[in-house]
């Protein structure tokens, strides 16, 4: 179980790199998908609520670092890694792949909807009415980054949520 | 108390989440602070450098592509410059109406990348990957910016083999610049940088530091390619040994030139029909 943390860590500031530098230009109507997102919602899945947030947090720290907005991204980070912890499926437990699938989903969607939504209320740099932010943010970014999560589990968080 | 540390105990994750949001709070609202606005400057500083070097990396894939292009418009202000200098050097001799002549000759290069090289002492050759269906024909002249290197020996569909001036059977007819000294050059071994010109008489007034450049005599350069340079003058009372450093790197050579322009074939063929008639046995592979 220890050696899970270095992983986790390790691959969170990767896919954070991988977000700031390759996906955030992929932009859909406004709306770029989220990695840092679907694997902060699959850490809490994995990890439980309170160790999601806490990577949630730093990893939202150090997205900030990179973005130059600290404190917003720490906090969606947060809520992100929170939101998706109320899906947690302990190792010990007997849920079927289907069922852990399943929480991994429904996680990745709440972390997803909160990190977009409070993105559109509390950042504004285009100064766009929040009528259109927040169906902007809210629905196609969560729909982007939803295919990326399916895509994501089948690929590869399958096999490590079986390990 | 007891109580209320259990309590705390079964809800560290609301606990947590509340610190981490104060703290981020906090962070939104000291955003503007001097010590959080070095942060934020260290943050873009490092966020550019990973920005540039990604590009970098992105650039790597267009480099031979780029690289090729630049080739093609090196070889297409050489193919200027050369006619330039012609044009020039005639004036210069007052002879400008043959200069139009000769210059009519100079046209497009074009560009080959050596495939395989084979360097010993004495048998060196190069294969550049351009044949008879790229328009390559036998003795043409292979070149760099820099200046000559060799001729074409051998045609295939799509590729050529090319005898370097670095091979003892090479010959090349050649003048200087400044004093207009004819001889032949040729390679005897030894270093691949330096080449030595022969049959200059010893009465001529060529000096070290000079430019050597192919003649009209050559029979399958065009006049006016560089070669190199003179950096030593010896010999008897007849004939002057002189060695020329070679423009040409060989040991970094890896795209060449292809002159499609060769001295006029009736000249060619009105040597031959000299050779024929003197029965010469000495004829040189090439001059």
């Amino acid at each position: 179980m220890l050696k899970k943390y270095p992983f986790y860590t390790i691959s969170l500031i990767v896919l954070a790199l991988v977000q700031h530098f390759v996906l955030s230009k992929l932009v859909v109507f406004g709306a770029s998908p989220d990695i840092l997102a679907v694997f902060i919602a699959f850490t809490s899945v994995m990890l439980g609520q309170r160790t999601g947030t806490t990577y949630g947090f730093g990893v939202g720290l150090f997205a900030g670092f990179l973005s130059g907005n600290l404190g917003l991204s720490a906090l969606i980070g947060t809520v992100e890694g929170f939101v998706a912890g109320y899906y947690h499926v302990p190792e010990e437990s007997y849920a079927t792949t289907v069922k852990k699938r399943r929480m991994f989903y429904f996680a990745s969607a709440t972390a997803l909807v909160a990190g977009n939504l409070l993105m559109a209320l509390l950042n504004n740099p285009m100064a766009v009415a929040l009528y259109i932010r927040i169906p902007a943010l809210v629905i196609i970014g969560t729909l982007t980054s939803m295919l990326l999560t399916v895509l994501l589990y089948q690929l590869v968080l399958k096999k490590l949520q079986r390990d | 108390m007891l109580s209320f540390f259990r309590f705390l105990a079964r809800h560290t994750a609301y606990l947590f989440f509340l610190l981490y949001c104060g703290i981020s709070i906090l962070l939104m609202q000291l955003q503007r602070k001097e010590t959080l606005e070095a942060i934020r400057t260290q943050g873009l500083t490092v966020n550019a450098s990973v920005a540039e070097r990604l590009s970098s990396i992105g650039g790597l894939f267009a480099l031979q592509e780029y690289n090729e292009h630049l080739l093609l418009q090196n070889a297409r202000l050489f193919s200027r410059v050369m006619r330039q200098e012609t044009v020039l050097r005639d004036a210069r001799d007052r002879n400008i109406l043959t200069a139009k002549d000769s210059t009519r000759a100079y046209g497009r290069f074009f560009v080959a990348r050596i495939v395989d090289r084979r360097f010993s002492l004495t048998d060196n050759m190069l294969v550049i990957n351009a044949g008879w269906r790229q328009g390559i024909d036998k003795d043409m002249a292979v070149l760099t910016p820099d200046g000559l290197v060799g001729r074409v020996t051998r045609v295939s569909e799509n590729y050529a083999k090319v005898m370097p001036v670095i091979n003892k059977r090479f010959k090349v007819s050649v003048v200087s610049d400044s004093s207009s000294t004819y001889g032949v050059l040729s390679w005897n071994r030894g270093s691949e940088t330096v080449a030595h010109m022969e049959n200059v008489p010893a009465s001529s007034h060529l000096k070290v530091g000079e430019r050597i450049t192919t003649s009209d005599h050559s029979t399958f350069a065009i006049r006016g390619i560089p070669i190199g340079r003179v950096i030593r003058i010896s010999g008897n009372k007849l004939f002057s040994d002189i060695d020329v450093r070679l423009f040409v790197d060989y040991s970094s050579l890896s795209y060449v030139l292809v002159s499609p322009d060769k001295p006029s074939a009736e000249k060619l063929e009105i040597i031959s029909e000299e050779d024929v008639k003197t029965k010469s046995d000495m004829k040189p592979l090439g001059r």
